[in-house]
Order: structure tokens, then C-alpha cells, then sequence
């Protein structure tokens, strides 16, 4: 076909290419088909097989909810902020899933190949829209049993079966309505190219935090009836808090109009969405879809970091500030120059780091000062420890992911998890070390600082295992047979968990040691031994760093 | 046509301001090293980047990438990086004639242009199995096989042997002939003084010479 001089005046061709897409790519459906319902009877079997007991229970305490107890009442006056605070976490998923890959997305060869031509974008882009709404809509509808399953465990459920099937009927219907509303609003924002959406998510997360802590101190205390009221009208995540609210035994009469309302307003986004979606910007579809891709290879691969690495490309990296140190002369102070250089140049990550230290702390406040059951928290606190550890790694992640950037490097590769664990040992000392500490002392426990100090070095130590693991092995897929199963799936956890499960198991056994042991008011033998733990796991990073240097 | 076009990532300005017009039946190559900016302004220049300053107009209207005149008049190659495991290079050949409107005939299309860029004996082959010079002469066949006024081409000399790079100098030369606009970036200077009405060099996003490729290539040097 030779060039035109003339404008090209094109016909509507749209039917006609998508009918051929389809029929060439029928083959293929029929595949994909098959493959769905050979994994749907896979998943299937394996419910029934190692998840039968959970799911005769659930049918147990659907039938025979369990009663009140004594703290129920305590638990009713939460259930307002609790049920909102979920529900809108519901919602922060959706438009944080948004934010990368968009409830309108295509694949990456159709973007390549039928975006620039002149077939109607409506036709290519609706359906894929009306599929992620859908999809959005049945995982918020599943989201729906966790607050169920909470009421019902807190002896909120009511007294039979027909009222825990209500509750989860009401239940899922407006956590469905609510993903909904989110996928039509996230289209339509996208189509506009609304600026607004990239901070969503953020302020989403400080939302539901500061509702969990409302519902906490309405448990705490008697606070007035009017901040329910507010709390419940004050948007949908509030109008879906409603239906479960009122069949819990809360106060929300007009929980029937809220709900109405949430379908109302979730058709109109909807509504809004689907007509938005014929006007998303090939640039963003494009981006999306090569976005999409990438992670789609990671995850087949498995390849943890490379999910990250793909989707922090998508949504932007970390905040960058150019700040700068005075590089420095002394050859031992080079590495952990490059860690602070990298920590100060990416504030927001250090700020992640901040705020999951800080949480941590608070966990294990409530650890030291809970009388019964500290388990729980102190399990928390040592988790989000964890990963606030982990985010002060990134030095050591970056060499972990290719040994050839510390080639020049004036150290031996292996010796390299122990220069890269000074600069987050130190401000994970300030992080959550410094915090600990002040409590430890107005508290008048400061027995544990030692433990706490250790505590922070046992944590990077993890986090450095981890840093180091290098790319997943094809030979770990090749497991071996047992009666429960292939053990290839248990290799490839235990491979990705090494680091966090060799820090946080251990630190469990020792703080709860520590806590329970605390009237004796000692803890140097537990810091001792974490000291001795934090060295061990520092070796088996240096390890690991030796094997990918010669891999 | 670019007016005062500029565009900074950041603080890096990564194009200063230029002014560029391409005519029909006109070719203007784009030389300069790698990191020069001359991606950059293909790109604002098919509407695929938004420029931080002045303005692109196609046919005296600012040009969008989603407009469909823009859908339907300007060939972009070099886009199509990835391909449907499934399907062909006949039938993503297809594919995009049937989308542009070619209906029945399609496949005598298809089947010239996969003759013209030398693919007749790889047409049912799947893309995955070409070689990249191969896959390189699919993306020049994908832009071939639609109708265009504009073409705009990202280095299409890489990965093609020298016989190969002789058959894109002649093709260029019939498109322009035939009264296409032709926009290309290269690292070949061989093939913008064979086929360019005027080259554009490119250093650190600035135009440091322009006029025939030769008056350009001594403005340089």
C-alpha cells in the first residue's frame, strides 16, 4: 500500500477487527478456558482437602453463632469506626490498584497493535473495563466475610442461622457495592487524568488508621453517640458500615437507606466509569499494559523483587531529594556513606521505615503492658520491626541483586551484609529505639533496653539474610512427592521467609521469656543471646552474598 | 509541525527549544549521538510525549495521539515491541490492514507487504521464532501494510545487515516519492544522505546543525 497525498478518510472497521481477533485468537480462549476450570477444580480439591475443618467450621458459627461475652459490649461500641475502617480500607485497595494497572487495562500486544489504529476505543475498552468491575466487585464481596467473621467471633453474629446469613448477605452486598463505586470513580479519575488519584491511596492509609484508633478509644472509653452518627453518614465506606453495624446490634436504624444510598451512588460511578473508559489516554493504557507485563513475569517467575522493581516503575520511585553528604576519606566509612546516601535521597521510604517503626513500638507497649494474651501484639510488633528493617536495607538489596555494582568496591563481596548492616542498625535505632526507650523509661521499664537494642540488630540481621537471597532457583520447583503435596511449594516459602523467620521466631521466644520473667526485672541473658542471634544471621548473609558472587 | 517544542524531565531538559515542519513528500533525518533528545522529539512529535513547552499541530490543528486523524494518517514504527504468543506474522499483518479499514483486501495486502519487506517465507511463522532483523522488518511490514500521510521511524536501520539497510534507503525513497511525510531518526549517515531532504543534528537536546545532510554533516565536523 503506498502513501496517500489525500486525507485518509477510515471506515468504521471496528467489528470487523475484533471479530478476527476473536476468531484467531479462538484456539487460544478455548485454552485459556480449560486451564481456568482445570485450576478452579484444583483450588477446589484443595479446600476440601487441608481446608475441610475450616470451612466446617465457618458452617458451625454460621449456624450456631458463638454468644455474647463479656467484652461484647465493649466490642459493640468499636463495631462503628472498626466496620468503617474496613470498609474503607476496601475502597484504598481499589483505587491503589488503580493506581498502577487501572481498572481499564489491555494487554501489552493489543496496546502495540490495535491502539494506534482507527477502530473505536469504546468497543476495545468497555469490555475490559465492565471485566475489572466485575472482578473488583466479587473480591469485595469476599472482603465482605472478614468483618463478618470478626462480628461473629466477637459474639456480635446474633443468635441463629438466618441472622448470620443476613449479616453476611448485608455484608458482602455493600463491600461489592463499595468496589464497585471504587472501580467506576478510579476510571473515571483515569480518564481525566486526575493528578489526585496518586495520593489517594497515602491519605486512604492515614484515613483508616485514625479510624482504628477511633474505634480503639470508642472500645476504651464511652465516646458521644453523634461521632458514630457523623462517622456513619460521612461517605460510603460509612453507608457500608451500616448493614453490618445494625444487624451486629449497633445503632444504625436507617442502615436500609445507607445501603440504597451505596447502590445508588455505586451505579452512578459505575455508570460514569464505563462512559470514561472509551477516553483513557493511549499513553496510559500503553504504560499500564507494560506494566502489567512485567509484573505478570515477575509473579510467574515468583521473583519478589522484581514484582517491586516493575511496580514502584509504574507508580513512580520513592520520593527523591537531592541531598547530599560530603563523600567520605576514610576507606571504612564508604559503605555506610552509599546506605545514608541512599536512606536521605529517598525520604519517603525512610518515612515507611518511620511510621511501621513507630507501630512496632506501640505493639510492643501493648506486649510488655498486657496482662494476658501478648502473643498477639508482640508477634505484630516484631513484624513491622521486621519491615521496617527491611526498608532501611536497601543498600544492601541493590548489591544483593547484582554482585558486578560492588565490584569496585575496596571489600570482599561476602564481607559486604556486615558493612551494610551499621547505617540501619543506627537508624533503626533512632526509629524505634529512641521511641522504645522514652517509654521504657516514663514507663519504669527500663530493664528491657538492653533487649531492645539487640533487638534492633537481630531485626537487620534478617533483613540482611533476605537481602542477599538472589534469584529464585529453577530447581526449587522440583520438590519431592508427599502424601500432602509437592514440596516444592514449601521450599520456594521457606526460601523467601528464611530471613524474617530466623529474626522474629527466635525474638518471639525470648521477648515472651523476657516479659513473662520481667518481675525479675533482667533481660541481659535474652539480649546476650539475640546478640549472639544477630552475629549468626549476619554470617549466613555473608554466606549467601558468597554463593551469588560465584553463582 | 513543532513549534518551540521543548521537554524537561525534572530538571534535566532533555530537548531546548525547536522548530521543525515536515512536508509531504519530505524527508528529515535526525542524527545525533545516544541521550541527544532525538527519541524525545519523534515522540512529541507523533503525539506520544507532551512537550513542556510550545506546541505539535498536524494539518493545522494540535495533534493528539488518541485523535483519530492521527490514528488513521500517521505510521509510527518501532512501537510494536511485543506480539501475540499465538498468532502469526500474517495475522498480525492482518490485523492491523483489517483495522485500517483494508476489508477484503486484506490478505493481497498483507501478502505484498510481506513480500516487499522480504517475510514471504516467515508469514506463518510465529513472531517469537524471527530473528531481529526479522522482527525489525515486521515492525517496518506493520506500518507498511496501513495507510499513512506521515511516517515516523526510531532508528529502523538497527539490526538489518547492510542489504537490508540498501532495501529501507529505496523504500524510504517510494514513500516519499508516493508523498508521504518522513520523519527519522538514525545513527546512519549513509542512509539520511541517501534518502533526507534536510538533517537535524542533535546534541545534549539541542539542534547544532541543519540543512542537507551534507551542509549538516559539515556544520558538525
Amino acid at each position: 500500500m503506498a502513501a496517500q497525498t489525500a486525507a485518509i478518510e477510515p471506515a468504521d472497521s471496528t467489528e470487523a477487527t475484533l471479530s478476527l481477533l476473536r476468531e484467531l485468537r479462538r484456539a487460544r480462549s478455548r485454552k485459556q478456558i480449560v486451564n481456568l476450570a482445570f485450576w478452579l477444580y484444583l483450588a477446589a480439591i484443595a479446600i476440601f482437602s487441608y481446608g475441610g475443618w475450616l470451612v466446617a467450621a465457618i458452617v458451625r458459627a454460621l449456624r450456631q453463632p458463638p454468644p455474647a461475652v463479656a467484652d461484647t459490649p465493649m466490642l459493640l461500641r468499636a463495631t462503628p469506626a472498626g466496620l468503617a475502617a474496613l470498609a474503607l480500607l476496601v475502597l484504598v485497595f481499589v483505587l491503589w490498584d488503580a493506581r498502577w494497572r487501572g481498572p481499564v487495562v489491555i494487554a501489552q500486544p493489543t496496546a502495540d497493535w490495535l491502539l494506534d489504529t482507527p477502530i473505536r476505543r469504546d468497543r476495545l475498552l468497555r469490555p475490559r473495563y465492565r471485566a475489572s468491575a466485575l472482578r473488583f466487585m466479587l473480591a469485595g464481596a469476599a472482603a465482605g466475610l472478614v468483618p463478618v467473621a470478626l462480628l461473629l467471633a466477637a459474639g456480635l453474629g446474633g443468635s441463629g442461622f438466618g441472622d448470620s446469613l443476613r449479616l453476611a448477605g448485608v455484608a458482602m452486598l455493600s463491600t461489592a457495592l463499595l468496589a464497585g463505586l471504587g472501580a467506576g470513580a478510579a476510571a473515571w479519575a483515569e480518564a481525566r487524568a486526575y493528578a489526585g488519584l496518586r495520593v489517594v491511596p497515602g491519605v486512604g492509609v492515614l484515613a483508616v488508621t485514625a479510624l482504628a484508633g477511633l474505634a480503639a478509644l470508642s472500645a476504651a472509653f464511652r465516646l458521644p453517640a453523634a461521632i458514630s452518627t457523623i462517622l456513619l453518614w460521612s461517605g460510603p465506606w460509612g453507608w457500608a458500615a451500616q448493614g453490618p453495624v445494625a444487624l451486629a446490634g449497633g445503632s444504625a436504624r436507617l442502615w436500609p437507606a445507607a445501603t440504597l444510598l451505596l447502590a445508588a451512588a455505586a451505579a452512578a460511578a459505575m455508570t460514569l466509569g464505563d462512559r470514561a473508559a472509551a477516553d483513557v489516554p493511549a499513553a496510559v493504557l500503553r504504560a499500564r499494559a507494560r506494566t502489567l507485563g512485567h509484573v505478570s513475569a515477575a509473579v510467574f517467575n515468583l521473583d519478589a523483587r522484581r514484582v517491586t522493581t516493575a511496580y514502584r516503575g509504574a507508580v513512580g520511585a520513592y520520593a527523591r531529594a537531592r541531598l547530599r553528604i560530603r563523600p567520605p576519606l576514610a576507606r571504612q566509612l564508604v559503605l555506610p556513606w552509599r546506605d545514608l546516601t541512599a536512606l536521605i535521597r529517598a525520604p519517603s521510604r525512610l518515612a515507611w521505615s518511620a511510621l511501621l517503626a513507630l507501630a512496632s513500638v506501640g505493639l510492643g507497649a501493648l506486649a510488655v503492658r498486657a496482662s494476658h494474651a501478648a502473643l498477639l501484639p508482640l508477634i505484630a510488633a516484631l513484624t513491622l520491626g521486621y519491615l521496617a528493617a527491611a526498608g532501611l536495607c536497601e543498600g544492601a538489596r541493590l548489591d544483593g541483586d547484582d554482585p558486578r555494582r560492588a565490584a569496585q568496591l575496596p571489600f570482599r563481596y561476602d564481607a559486604l551484609a556486615w558493612w551494610h548492616a551499621i547505617v540501619p542498625c543506627l537508624a533503626l535505632g533512632v526509629l524505634a529505639g529512641g521511641p522504645a526507650a522514652a517509654l521504657t523509661i516514663i514507663s519504669g521499664h527500663v530493664w528491657l533496653l538492653p533487649l531492645i537494642a539487640a533487638t534492633i540488630t537481630v531485626l537487620v540481621g534478617g533483613a540482611l539474610v533476605n537481602s542477599f537471597r538472589g534469584e529464585l532457583e529453577g530447581e526449587m520447583f522440583d520438590g519431592f512427592d508427599t502424601p500432602l503435596g509437592n514440596s516444592s511449594g514449601i521450599t520456594i516459602m521457606l526460601w523467601y521467609v528464611t530471613g524474617p523467620l530466623l529474626a522474629i521466631g527466635p525474638m518471639i521466644i525470648l521477648w515472651s521469656a523476657a516479659i513473662s520473667s520481667a518481675r525479675a526485672g533482667r533481660t541481659t541473658p535474652e539480649a546476650l543471646v539475640s546478640v549472639a542471634l544477630a552475629a549468626w544471621l549476619c554470617s549466613i548473609a555473608a554466606r549467601r552474598a558468597r554463593r551469588l558472587k560465584t553463582a | 509541525m513543532l513549534t518551540r517544542v521543548s521537554r524537561s524531565y525534572g530538571a534535566l531538559q532533555a530537548l531546548k527549544p525547536v522548530d521543525l515542519t515536515v512536508l509531504p513528500a519530505q524527508c528529515i533525518a535526525l542524527l545525533g549521538v545516544n541521550g541527544s533528545g532525538k527519541s524525545t522529539l519523534l515522540r512529541i512529535a507523533a503525539g506520544r510525549d507532551t512537550p513542556t513547552s510550545g506546541q505539535v499541530s498536524y494539518c493545522g490543528r494540535p495533534l493528539r495521539e488518541d485523535a483519530l486523524v492521527a490514528r488513521a494518517e500517521i505510521a509510527v514504527a518501532g512501537d510494536a515491541s511485543s506480539t501475540y504468543p499465538d498468532l502469526t506474522v500474517r495475522e498480525h499483518l492482518m490485523l492491523v490492514a483489517v483495522a485500517h479499514g483494508a476489508g477484503p483486501a486484506a490478505p493481497g495486502l498483507v501478502d505484498s507487504t510481506l513480500a516487499e519487506c522480504r517475510l514471504s517465507d516467515h508469514g506463518n511463522a510465529l513472531p517469537g521464532s524471527l530473528s531481529s532483523g526479522q522482527r525489525q522488518a515486521l515492525q517496518l511490514a506493520a506500518v507498511l501494510v496501513r495507510p499513512r500521510r506521515v511516517l515516523i521511524l526510531d532508528e529502523p536501520e538497527q539490526r538489518l545487515d547492510p542489504g537490508a539497510r540498501r532495501w529501507l534507503g529505496g523504500l524510504l525513497a517510494k514513500e516519499k516519492a508516493a508523498g508521504a511525510a518522513v520523519l527519522l531518526a538514525t545513527h546512519h549517515v549513509e542512509l539520511a544522505a541517501a534518502v533526507a531532504d534536510e538533517a537535524v543534528v542533535l546534541l545534549d537536546g539541542e539542534v547544532v546543525a541543519r540543512g542537507t545532510p551534507d551542509q549538516a554533516l559539515a556544520g558538525i565536523q
